[in-house]
């Protein structure tokens, strides 16, 4: 433990880098005063920076790790500086993909059809509402990959524009 | 006395129901749909048949396969629950004629106060107060037009047959009527099959204050005083707390007599629910009935904190015939409870409801603090269903020691692997306004975008995911060998 090192920590779009100073605490970002860190049980630590002390909980394997307080969680990917990015557990752009688990209620292109960023492609339901997938960008429909009724996953393309 | 109740619900009620039955002596039975095969309330029953699909028309709203279910596992008894056919008049009917008991009121007055005009009337008659405001009886543009003038602007025009904020619209000046009753009545038969409408005067700044009833089967009907229900985002209930802050010992009197008036009106049986329109505050203060709920209510639990009453226990031995067992004058309030109810749904994104797994799942453990979770770690959140997946109830001496209470436990309960509302919820407590209780119905959806925190997650955080994402790759790595001895992980079991 207390291994010195640097990283690069990625919620969604934010990266943040860590590091990990030689007596163990961390500094994270340009933040001037380096947290410390102690273990509370499993996967359950304690972080404080002098004044303040937060409970925070990280759990989950290296490809969907999660970590929250004070009611706020996030996905969060933690990679040594300089390190190969770990390969993407997310998978393809998933430009057109579902948001969340839904049924495909409405599909309201075709193949070759040409539309334009922000058309209406798909319209799912999910958890009693209607949400519609929209084109990413201007182009040509060149494959419908789902059905009227259809139950799909998120993080799969429904529609492929070329 | 009732023997095995099938609970026709799911989720975090159908498991606090269940454990109400299994202290009284009573065995269950739980249904479950596909999407729930491996759910909480499914291990909670003793008993459990599988109703069909995860699509509710073809599981839990499916009358025919529960009255099924319970003929065939031998129930005696249904609970419905909240939500699904728990104020479907046909569904209590429907139990009736199979010789089941059914837990609530009879289906005579689920209909009576289903029917907004119907129950209005029954309201005027027994002499509760209602908003001013008036059904035409015929339903002609000039019918609705003069009664809009009578009842005064602004005013609202509403669906009958409706609720759900479906068919309602907002009218502040006699110029936007026509447009708002030709909307509200297409709109009432797309979504109910009945485009009756009423009109009535808009309440300006209410806070929603409820009382709970409880009518047995030998003419008792009793009230457990009021739940104010104000913080409401959409008209979704979001934190409800007892007492109300605007409600005064003679205002809570007058109500109280209000919300038997009306459960004796409509022969009203088992528990239920008179919600008020509360107009001003304190000895002054007018209210106006809304609605009533014929049913067990997501909120019961902060009656049961302050008056010590267990709501479902009470369902049960009132279905089974028994007399109520306290007078009105033996019933009580008790310090102050708070129910922040915490769904899957992301309020940076709009509160976009949230699918997938619960990594983590850890109810915090307070004095004080009662969790009902319908949900554990390794669950699954569907898309089929309400988002709601537990409520936190605190209960503390005081109004400012209950807040205070519910906002630690709340910074305590790890859900983990999909977003929730705790940090809004947390806001929300924090909030000036919400602590000196001086809110209304619209707090929420005038103000709650201050209380959306933004994404990224605080530094501390972040340094914490470095930490364990070095231990955990080093344990990997190296074995069970540890430089160091840490005397944290040790201490098998110790909490923060």
């Amino acid at each position: 433990m207390g291994r010195a090192g640097r990283f690069i920590v990625r919620q969604d779009e934010a990266s943040t880098a860590v590091e990990v100073l030689a007596d163990g605490r961390v500094r994270v970002g340009d933040a001037p005063d380096p947290f410390t860190v102690r273990t509370a049980g499993e996967g359950h630590y304690l972080v404080s920076d002098g004044s303040r002390t937060w409970r925070v909980a990280v759990v989950g394997a290296p490809d969907a790790r999660f970590a929250g307080t004070e009611g706020l969680t996030a996905r969060v990917e933690v990679e040594p500086e300089g390190a190969a990015p770990r390969k993407k557990a997310r998978a393809g752009p998933g430009e057109t993909a579902a948001p969340m688990p839904g049924t495909v209620i409405e599909i309201a292109v075709e193949v070759g059809q040409h539309v334009s960023a922000g058309d209406v492609l798909i319209t799912l339901e999910a958890m009693k509402m209607e949400l519609p997938i929209r084109a990413p960008r201007d182009g040509i429909v060149s494959a419908i990959r789902c059905r009227p009724g259809e139950l799909v996953q998120p993080e799969v393309a429904l529609v492929d524009i070329s | 006395m009732i023997t095995r109740v099938l609970v026709a619900n799911r989720g975090e009620i159908a498991v606090r129901i269940m454990r109400a039955c299994d202290e009284m002596g009573i065995d269950t039975v739980a249904v479950y749909s596909d999407a729930d095969a491996h759910a909480l309330h499914v291990r909670a029953a003793r008993h459990a048949v599988r109703l069909g699909p995860a699509s509710p028309s073809e599981s839990y709203l499916s009358i025919g396969k529960l009255i099924d279910a319970a003929r065939a596992t031998g129930a005696d008894a249904v609970h419905p629950g909240y939500g699904f056919l728990a104020e479907h008049a046909g569904f209590a009917a429907a139990c009736h004629d199979a010789a089941l008991v059914f837990v609530g009121p009879p289906a005579e007055a689920i209909a009576a106060m289903g029917s907004k005009i119907a129950a209005r009337r029954a309201m005027q008659l027994a002499g509760v107060p209602v908003v001013p405001g008036e059904t035409p009886t015929d339903q002609s543009d000039a019918s609705l037009a003069a009664a809009a003038g009578r009842a005064g602007y602004p005013l609202l025009v509403k669906a009958s047959a409706g609720g759900g904020g479906k068919g309602m619209r907002l009218v502040r000046h006699e110029a936007e009527l026509a447009v708002a009753v030709a909307g509200a009545r297409h709109e009432a038969r797309a979504a109910f099959g009945d485009g009756a409408l009423y009109v009535e005067r808009l309440v300006t700044h209410p806070r929603h204050v409820e009382i709970q009833v409880l009518a047995d089967h030998h003419g008792h009907v009793v009230h457990l005083f009021e739940r104010d229900c104000s913080v409401q985002r959409r008209h979704q209930k979001v934190i409800e707390e007892s007492p109300s802050p605007a409600v005064t010992p003679q205002l809570r009197a007058r109500m109280g007599e209000a919300a038997v008036a009306a459960a004796r009106a409509v022969g009203y049986r088992n528990a239920g629910t008179v919600e008020f329109l509360l107009e001003g505050s304190g000895d002054e203060a007018h209210f106006y009935f809304l609605e009533m709920n014929t049913r067990l209510q997501v909120e019961h639990p902060v009656t049961e904190a302050v008056t010590g009453v267990d709501l479902v226990q009470a369902q049960l031995r009132i279905a089974s015939g028994l007399p109520l067992p306290w007078r009105q004058d033996e019933l009580f309030q008790r310090g102050h409870a708070i129910e922040c109810r915490v769904y899957a749904e992301d309020p940076a994104s709009g509160f976009l409801p949230q699918a997938g797994r619960i990594l983590l799942f850890r109810v915090p453990e307070r004095p004080g603090i009662r969790v009902d979770a319908g949900v554990e770690s390794g669950s699954d959140v569907s898309v089929h269903y309400d988002p709601m997946i537990a409520k936190l109830i605190a209960h503390a001496e005081t109004r400012d020691l209950a807040i205070v209470r519910a906002r630690s436990a709340l910074s305590e309960f790890d859900v983990l692997g999909l977003a929730t509302n705790i940090s809004f919820l947390i806001g929300v407590l924090d909030s000036e306004p919400f602590r000196i209780g001086a809110i209304d119905t619209a707090f929420l959806d005038v103000n709650g975008s201050a209380f959306i925190a933004p994404p990224p997650l605080p530094p501390a955080a972040i340094a914490a995911a470095v930490v364990h994402e070095e231990r955990t790759a080093g344990a990997a790595a190296a074995g069970h060998a540890r430089e160091t001895p840490d005397p944290w992980s040790t201490l098998q079991g110790w909490r923060g």
